[in-house]
């Protein structure tokens, strides 16, 4: 019988723990703020706050309800419209009115909450950052202009009264951001009925990682089936630096790869990167080994992690570990290396050192979108310049996530727009796209080719094409 | 002024109609529907459906009271299909249970023994066949043969343009409630009060005045929700029989798979001009993509074809237009109901003569650009055209020639990048083409109390109208804003009211709101000054919530003057009636003046393309729009922008696409495909150009 806290209220839910906490809190709760619009995480009109109690205090994320399991969500403090602006307006609610960035109005309780949660995460209070808070938050009406003007100006107004203060909920709370209860919540968890500590799925649990693509495909079934959910390991939560490789655990999120300060230490531009990969609503909840274990032969986190000559560790059934290159992990389409009960607990991820390295992708839409193409690159050069290593990806264009190999022959080589145009004419060659809705099979070899030429000339020119 | 409704929607307290609180045990409905795009039905088998846990009953064709039949301008719609399957997604029965839940369980159960039959999808090949709704429409002005053999340019050539899911962020769904008497409350998400008011009435069989509509709020319509009543029908035939509440609320896949879109259409196009580069002739042939059923496509073909001109004087013109039947799910109105289709073609057409000829395609625009004195195409002449104003107000905030000469320079100067830009001209005929729809009546009443509540036919669906009404009420009797509460849209207290719709909203209902408030004013006014004493009425006026004589205000303020003329038995309530004058269209000549007035607009739009991607941003876009004297500059900013960004969507990311079976190919892949369900693009924030100037234009 799960219990939680949302808003301010104790609840204790007869619901199974695979329904979704989306039907929790508009059937059972009524509260009917939190709106239905696409039950995929597409669209963000069911945005919640999810605070998850952990050793440095309760830590809120912007999350899309109708995806998120209430089983998931045990222990935690969840947050809908109407735990906001309980006695009068929040800043947040304040500025989308001042800026009139509402129209229909069904899509804004989860801007509202994705712009408080961006408060609630963002640590520089970043105009920038407001705006990937908000890219989950399909709006119909407004065309965002006036989001836009709202976001800005919370993030003005708040950079010199919260960023830098160490406690962000009590700082929010003084700034109007919050309703005072939100002080008591963390002694209130603590209270609560304890959070499970969830050892090792049982036999017939399915294991759900952030089950941002699960519960999009089968959400009937899992309503009834018994989970278990890796955001329990908190053995798993971690990011680590060794002497040649971060280590990131098999429970981080996407958002926390992201934005790990050892993450951007050694790979700078893993932030922006991964801002193509979903939605903050989605990154928030999804889960770096999720997106490898989904085995998509397009999936963004992959294709990276291929290409930078990423290691997994498997944890089996008995407990014993075994290590396996990323590259040599996926056996078929939507087949891998993986059997039934093993568990991949870590990614090892080899230093980039004074390695260059480039992500491109192209899709319809421009983010938060499945690439028809995909591809990185990872360039280590000698110092006279010449290339002394060369990995390149390719997702989008076989069965399986690619690491295109035979590019041995261009060590030596000058890394430089003819050996680009070289080598994207060897990866095309050795790619087997199919006609699909996100392009023909000639199109996807011609845009992979162009795609590691935009490698070479952002690499080589040091910037990055628009 | 900013929309009222806005403290609701920040804090989530607004309601929708799936928010409703429901006394009882509401019921849920599901639709089975049509999986093959054409065929006939041998069989139907309900049985196991029926017998499912927490199913209370199945309806077909055979359970309707009334008439089967759900066809908005033709009878050619029936609410469940009899025999004939003409779309994938066309409703065959409805399963009622205690759960929505249940109720989707038990609709897979249901089987269907069906025949298949070959089906249309080109609308081309429609229209060879004859399958046409309605009938074609031709307009002639001038004589383009003649024409033609006089222009020193003639370019001509083929076009598509795509269809577009409208993405309401609230599905189609309505709550029925049962009333005693056999009457029925309907509270439903929907733009056209009085349409779906009789086609509920006609479907149960019951008069009108036993059928009361309601509706609050709508999130989002765009056009959507005017004229396919199945989903406020199909639930209100359930609560009828079944005498408990009952509540229809399509998901997002359903909705996409099933409603309508903006028409794709085709066309046929050929422009000739002068070496002087005056357009001298144009012909056009439309093909719109209607789908099944004739829905309320004709009307918006209708627009196509009087818009046909565009924004431009075209002295010999022959347009010609049909609506093709074809096995997709009928198409219906989508925000500028076919203007952007009418607009498109002649656009396309100057743009590839400008190409032809060596010119720059905004010079040539600007140079056959309406003026006062012109005649459109069925004889009106436009009076206070604002184009050239609009162009000239563009040019003067942007430079046009300058950001011409920059673009080239940098074009020049880049071979990895390079930048683009449009200049666009709108104009927008304001009114209904259908004459009769151009009526509006507002009801209001003054309590004792001093507030005052507003009905009108009008529908709030974001765009604020509720908020002009107020606005209008509010000035009109001289009192506070917050004095005034515009109520429900419902059928009860303001019937046959045309669809919320065509850019008429607050010009109709905020007049007849206006009427009504003056008479309540004049009646006010008239008592206030035999009440004080004064013998000359006419000076006696109301402001600033208080009574004034020749402008000084009295001790009499609003409420007491609500109270003291309530006792003297002063009637405080006022029903008022507004049909836009002068209105006309011959159908039998395409001649007449069916629009009142024009909007207008100009718009430049700056694109800069990777080249070595193949992919593109855009960048800017720059907007002028006639607004004339604005009754909320918030709203109609909001209006404007959140317009030029769905055209943006129609024009770039967002595509519908169709199976060669013709399912609505989105709604597909996000069942079956496991890897692309992230294939329903539509513009999100990082997508949008950062900037979007928006300067509106006064009178």
């Amino acid at each position: 019988m799960p219990s939680l806290i949302i808003n301010d209220q104790d609840v204790r839910t007869e619901a199974p723990p695979g329904e979704v906490l989306l039907d929790l809190i508009r059937e059972e709760r009524r509260l009917t703020g939190t709106k239905e619009a696409c039950r995929e995480g597409e669209c963000g009109a069911c945005t919640v706050l999810v605070g998850t109690p952990g050793p440095t205090g309760v830590t809120y994320r912007a999350c899309a309800s109708c995806l998120l399991p209430i089983g998931d969500v045990e222990g935690c403090h969840v947050v809908t419209v109407e735990g906001l602006g309980v006695e009068s307006l929040t800043v947040v609610q304040r500025l989308i009115v001042e800026h009139s960035a509402s129209q229909c109005g069904f899509c804004t309780p989860g801007i509202v909450l994705s712009l408080t949660g961006f408060c609630l995460a963002s640590e520089t209070l970043c105009h920038e950052d407001a705006l990937d808070a908000l890219d989950g938050n399909i709006c119909r009406c407004t065309g965002y202009a006036p989001i836009r003007a709202a976001a800005r100006g919370l993030s003005e107004d708040l950079r010199g009264r919260v960023a830098g203060k160490p406690k962000r909920v009590e700082a929010l709370v003084e700034a109007g951001v919050l309703p005072r209860y939100f002080l008591d919540i963390p002694g209130r968890l603590r209270s609560l009925a304890t959070r499970p500590a969830a050892g090792r799925p049982g036999k017939d649990e399915v294991l759900v990682a952030g089950g941002t693509d699960l519960f999009v495909q089968k959400p009937e079934e899992l309503r009834e089936a018994p989970l278990a959910f890796l955001s329990r390991r908190r053995d798993l939560d971690y990011v680590t630096t060794h002497a040649d490789s971060v280590r990131v655990g098999g429970a981080v999120t996407i958002e926390e790869f992201r934005t790990s300060p050892e993450v951007l230490r050694h790979f700078p531009t893993m932030k922006s990167d991964l801002v193509l990969h979903s939605s903050a609503i989605l990154r928030n909840k999804a889960t770096l080994t999720g997106n490898i274990v989904n085995a998509s032969p397009v999936g963004d986190a992959t294709i990276i992690l291929l290409a930078l000559g990423a290691r997994l560790v498997i944890e089996g059934v008995d407990g014993a570990v075994r290590e396996t290159p990323l590259s040599g992990f996926f056996t078929g389409y939507k087949k891998m290396a993986l059997s039934c009960g093993e568990l991949v607990r870590e990614i090892v991820i080899p230093f980039l050192g004074s390695a260059l390295f480039n992500f491109e992708k192209v899709s319809n839409r421009v983010t938060l979108d499945i690439a028809a193409v995909n591809t990185a690159l990872r360039l280590q050069t000698a110092p006279d310049g010449a290339i002394a290593d060369l990995r390149v990806s390719a997702g989008g264009v076989a069965p399986v996530p690619l690491l295109i190999g035979g590019l041995e022959r261009y060590h030596g080589r000058k890394a430089d727009e003819a050996t680009g145009a070289a080598v994207a004419q060897v990866v095309a060659e050795a790619v087997t796209p199919i006609d699909d809705i996100r392009g023909s099979a000639v199109y996807k070899r011609l845009l992979l080719g162009q795609l590691v030429k935009a490698h070479f000339a952002v690499i080589t020119d040091g910037r990055a094409l628009r | 002024m900013k929309n009222v409704d806005l403290t609701l929607h920040v804090r989530g307290l607004s309601q929708f109609v799936d928010d409703i609180p429901v006394h009882g045990d509401c019921l849920h409905a599901v639709l089975f529907t049509s999986p093959v795009a054409r065929g006939k039905i041998r069989s139907l088998d309900t049985g196991r459906a029926a017998a499912a846990p927490g199913v209370v009953a199945v309806f077909t064709h055979r359970d309707v009271p009334g008439l089967n039949q759900v066809g908005h301008i033709f009878k050619d719609q029936p609410l469940f299909a009899v025999e004939s399957l003409e779309y994938i997604g066309q409703p065959i029965a409805l399963v009622v249970a205690q759960t929505r839940r249940a109720a989707q369980r038990a609709a897979r159960l249901i089987t269907v023994d069906l025949e298949k039959l070959d089906a249309v999808f080109d609308p081309r090949e429609a229209a060879a066949r004859g399958m046409i709704h309605g009938q074609k429409r031709v307009l002639t002005s001038g004589d383009t043969t003649a024409a033609f053999d006089r222009c020193a340019h003639v370019v001509q050539g083929k076009l598509s343009s795509g269809p577009q899911e409208h993405f309401y962020f609230e599905t189609q769904r309505a709550l029925a409630l049962p009333g005693e008497h056999d009457t029925i409350k309907v509270c439903a998400s929907a733009q056209a009060p009085g349409a779906f008011h009789r086609h509920l009435a006609e479907v149960l069989g019951i008069p009108q005045h036993k059928v009361e509509l309601d509706i609050r709020r709508l999130g989002g319509g765009f056009g959507g929700k005017e004229s396919t009543a199945v989903w406020i029908v199909a639930p209100a035939l359930a609560a009828f029989l079944l005498k408990r509440p009952v509540k229809l609320v399509l998901g997002r896949n359903e909705d996409i798979a099933t409603t309508g879109k903006r028409h794709a259409y085709q066309y046929d196009y050929k422009i000739g001009l002068d070496a002087g580069g005056n357009i001298l002739a144009y012909e056009v042939d439309l093909y719109q993509h209607a789908g099944a059923c004739a829905d309320i496509s004709p009307a918006v073909l209708g627009r196509s074809f009087l818009h046909a001109s565009g924004s431009y004087r075209i002295p010999n013109i022959r347009v010609t237009a049909v609506s093709c039947r074809t096995n997709i799910p009928p198409n219906n109105a989508f925000r500028g109901f076919g203007v952007p289709q009418g607009t498109f073609a002649i656009e396309s057409a100057l743009t590839h003569a400008a190409e032809s000829m060596g010119v720059d395609a905004a010079t040539l625009k600007q140079r056959n650009l309406l003026q006062d004195g012109d005649s459109l195409p069925y004889g009106a002449r436009p009076e206070k055209v604002n184009a050239l104003r609009c162009w000239a107000a563009l040019d003067e905030q942007v430079d046009l020639a300058k950001r011409h000469r920059e673009v080239a320079d940098y074009n020049q100067a880049h071979g990895d990048t390079k930048r683009g830009l449009a200049v666009l001209p709108v104009c927008f005929g304001i009114s209904f083409a259908q004459t009769a729809l151009n009526q509006a009546s507002a009801l209001v009443h003054i309590y004792v109390d001093g507030s005052v509540a507003v009905s009108t036919g009008a529908v709030e669906m974001g765009q604020g109208v509720n908020t002009k009404i107020q606005i209008v009420a509010a000035r009109t009797l001289g009192v506070g804003v917050d004095r005034v509460r515009v109520d429900t849209t419902n059928t009860s207290r303001i019937p046959n009211a045309s669809p919320t719709s065509a850019s008429t909203g607050a010009d109709l209902n905020g007049m007849a709101t206006k009427f009504a408030c003056e008479e309540l004013r004049s009646r006010l006014t008239k008592f206030a000054a035999a009440h004080l004493g004064c013998e000359h009425p006419d000076r006696v006026e109301l402001r600033d919530e208080a009574v004034t004589i020749e402008g000084r205000r009295t001790d009499l303020g609003w409420q007491k003057l609500v109270a003291a003329a309530q006792w003297a038995r002063i009637d405080l309530s006022s029903h008022a009636f507004y049909a836009t004058p002068a209105l006309d269209l011959d159908p039998s000549t395409e001649r007449g003046r069916p629009f009142a007035y024009y909007s207008y607009g100009t718009s430049l739009t700056t694109v800069l393309l990777d080249v070595t991607r193949g992919t593109y941003t855009i960048e800017a876009i720059d907007v002028v729009h006639d607004v004339g004297q604005t009754l909320s500059e918030a709203i109609d900013r909001g209006q404007v922008e959140g317009a030029v960004i769905q055209g943006m969507g129609w024009a770039t990311i967002e595509q519908s696409r169709y199976a060669p079976d013709g399912r609505v190919l989105t709604a597909v892949l996000l069942h079956a495909l496991r890897a692309v369900r992230k294939d329903r693009p539509l513009p999100s924030l990082p997508l949008t150009p950062e900037q979007v100037f928006m300067y509106l234009h006064g009178p």
